[in-house]
């Protein structure tokens, strides 16, 4: 079974173990948690578009191990068009959740991982690519879901892993046995681990060789013993709680985030992917960052289009569409979105093939597509609540709505046009809402600042990759410098 | 008999038109004997309509061409490069079919 069905990812989720605590309580049943089952449609979505002849071709790919149809998120890119279909299939998950889908860093690890692990059993003649592929042939066989899992807590950043008060707050091996390794500490922000089949954790930073305990990469079952969870709250979250559809702004989906902890977790040596190889931990970090800052080239520009498309509804319903400024408004909320795309198209089409056979992205591009992304989902959003109007934060609830006596209130003065019914304006509204402030925003703003690197770390990373020096020559010659 | 025509979309992430809309329009105008499929068991489709939501058409790579002998391209509003209304694009693809099949 290389392509799971919808329904069966649903099922295999259920066979799960998940140690998961949500507000101070453990939940026995995470699927059909009300909080928590927004997020898994999410990733339903990712199985259910691979089986629809309409969006297929940038679904599935074809295994370069097996020859397999497979789900595009277990895949190795082998081209640079591989690349742009990535980007394209997130823009179209992002259009049908408006939510993070969770299942890219995943992806993006598995690229990652793959050349890594091959440069360094070329240099260090060590098996750690033949444990990868045995894992990536099992992924994309059972079409699993996988958490990239590389985000530290990282306590004090002003010193190294090794330096720390408390060793735990970069994830470590505390035992080396003969059988495998015992691991603690900890993953934060980890997007999608409770509706992971297994997590493949990466090191967080560059390391020296005084760090080596912590220059650490393994596979693992998601709900293995060892592995607990405490989920992240989000803004407007309790509103799931209400029953309602409207308030929510995004009935069906969401995404979520974790703190993933480790206490004494064993790792069979044969889910061991880097174990002290600290010379390697730089370019792992660097390739999975590059390959998800790729990825929001796509994923945000999918929530933008609908988030554009509900601010031009709002301006629809509103009476306000044929204002020149509104029609501004859309036209720079859609170039702005448009921007993000041709960062991540071309990033993908300027991406070169490594020694394993995969294919990475532009580097510098990859970058230059995240740093836009930190800025410009901002100015969508803000355009998105100028549109929109001051009732997107003050208007009633949807109970208030549907009461017997006031309803009727509300029906009459949160009325907009006559031709459209009051509780279409209010759907609308509360998407903009959910996009903007509300639970859909931790995915469109803040992790458009800090998922995958926060603005400081492309900046280095433009600064190595700009090419400068070539740039100074160019002046010199055009301006007759002769050194 | 039975004529099997062949239909491939795109990924679907930026249509420009209604893919699904336009196929059940074109299933709608071809007489009984006519259907559209998905289906690759029976490749080489004779004629294949691929479906791409804009100009870019980024399904229409070789080795998807070889699923058809003929093939008539959809690309956002044009159908084999020549610009058509999305509301009349369903009759000038019939008319291709025919004219295809004879």
């Amino acid at each position: 079974m290389a392509l799971k069905t919808a329904e069966q990812y649903e099922e295999s989720l259920r066979k799960m173990k998940f140690k998961v605590y949500l507000m101070g309580e453990l939940v026995k049943n995470p699927v059909d948690n009300p909080i928590i089952r927004p997020s898994m449609n999410s990733v339903k979505m990712t199985y259910a578009l691979a089986q629809d002849p309409q969006h297929e071709d940038l679904m599935t790919a074809k295994s370069h191990l097996t020859g397999e149809k497979i789900n595009r998120f277990c895949h190795l890119h082998q081209s640079t068009e591989d690349l742009v279909k990535k980007v394209k299939m997130q823009r179209l998950l992002g259009q049908k959740t408006a939510s993070c889908f969770q299942r890219c860093v995943g992806m993006d690890a598995i690229n990652a991982v793959d050349s890594v692990t091959f440069e360094m059993d070329k240099k260090l003649g060590t098996k750690y690519h033949e444990r990868f592929i045995k894992f990536l042939k099992m992924m994309q066989e059972q079409d699993l879901t996988v958490d990239g899992a590389m985000t530290d807590p990282k306590g004090d950043r002003a010193l190294s892993p090794s330096k720390q008060a408390d060793p735990d707050l970069y994830t470590h091996v505390v035992e080396k046995r003969k059988d495998g390794i015992i691991v603690r500490g900890a993953k934060a922000h980890q997007t999608g681990a409770i509706n992971s089949h297994w997590i493949l954790v990466m090191p967080t930073v560059a390391m020296s060789k005084e760090d080596a305990d912590y220059a650490l990469s393994f596979v693992a079952p998601a709900d293995a013993e060892g592995i607990s969870y405490i989920y992240g709250r989000q803004s407007c979250d309790t509103r799931k709680l209400e029953g309602g559809e409207i308030d929510v702004g995004n009935r069906q989906f969401g995404g979520h985030e974790a703190l993933m902890v480790f206490d004494n977790l064993f790792v069979p040596w044969e889910n061991v992917l880097m174990c002290g190889e600290y010379e390697f931990s730089g370019a792992l970090v660097e390739r999975f960052a590059g390959y998800h800052r790729q990825s929001y080239g796509g994923c945000k520009v999918g929530v933008g289009d609908v988030l554009i498309g509900a601010a031009a509804l709002a301006a629809d319903y509103n009476g306000a569409s044929k204002a020149s400024h509104i029609k501004d408004k859309l036209i720079e909320m859609m170039h702005l979105n448009e921007t993000l795309y041709s960062c991540g198209i071309a990033c993908s089409a300027e991406g070169h093939k490594t020694a394993s056979g995969n294919y990475l992205i532009d580097l510098l591009l990859a970058n230059v597509c995240k740093q836009n992304v930190t800025r410009l989902p901002y100015e969508i959003a803000r355009l998105a609540e100028d549109i929109a109007g001051g009732l997107m934060v003050t208007m009633a609830s949807e109970k208030d709505l549907r009461h017997p006596e006031i309803g009727k209130v509300v029906e009459k003065y949160f009325k907009g046009i006559a031709s459209v019914p009051t509780e279409n304006r209010c759907r609308v509204l509360r998407l903009v809402e959910n996009i903007t402030l509300g639970t859909a925003a931790v995915g469109y703003r803040t992790e458009s600042m800090h998922g995958a690197g926060s603005p400081q770390a492309q900046r280095i990373m433009i600064s190595r990759q700009g090419n400068l020096e070539h740039k100074k020559k160019l002046a010199k010659e055009i301006a007759g410098i002769k050194d | 008999m039975q004529v099997g025509i062949g239909i491939k979309y795109c990924g679907g992430c930026n249509p420009h038109i209604d893919r699904a809309k336009l196929a059940l329009e074109i299933e709608k105008l071809l007489p009984p004997e006519y259907s559209l499929t998905t289906d690759r068991s029976s490749n080489p489709w004779d004629i294949g309509i691929m479906v791409c939501g804009c100009l870019t058409a980024c399904a229409d790579k070789p080795e998807i061409r070889n699923l058809a002998r003929k093939w008539i391209i959809v690309a956002g509003n044009s159908v084999d490069l020549g610009n058509i209304p999305e509301e009349k694009m369903a009759d000038v693809i019939v008319k291709k079919i025919f004219a295809r099949k004879e």
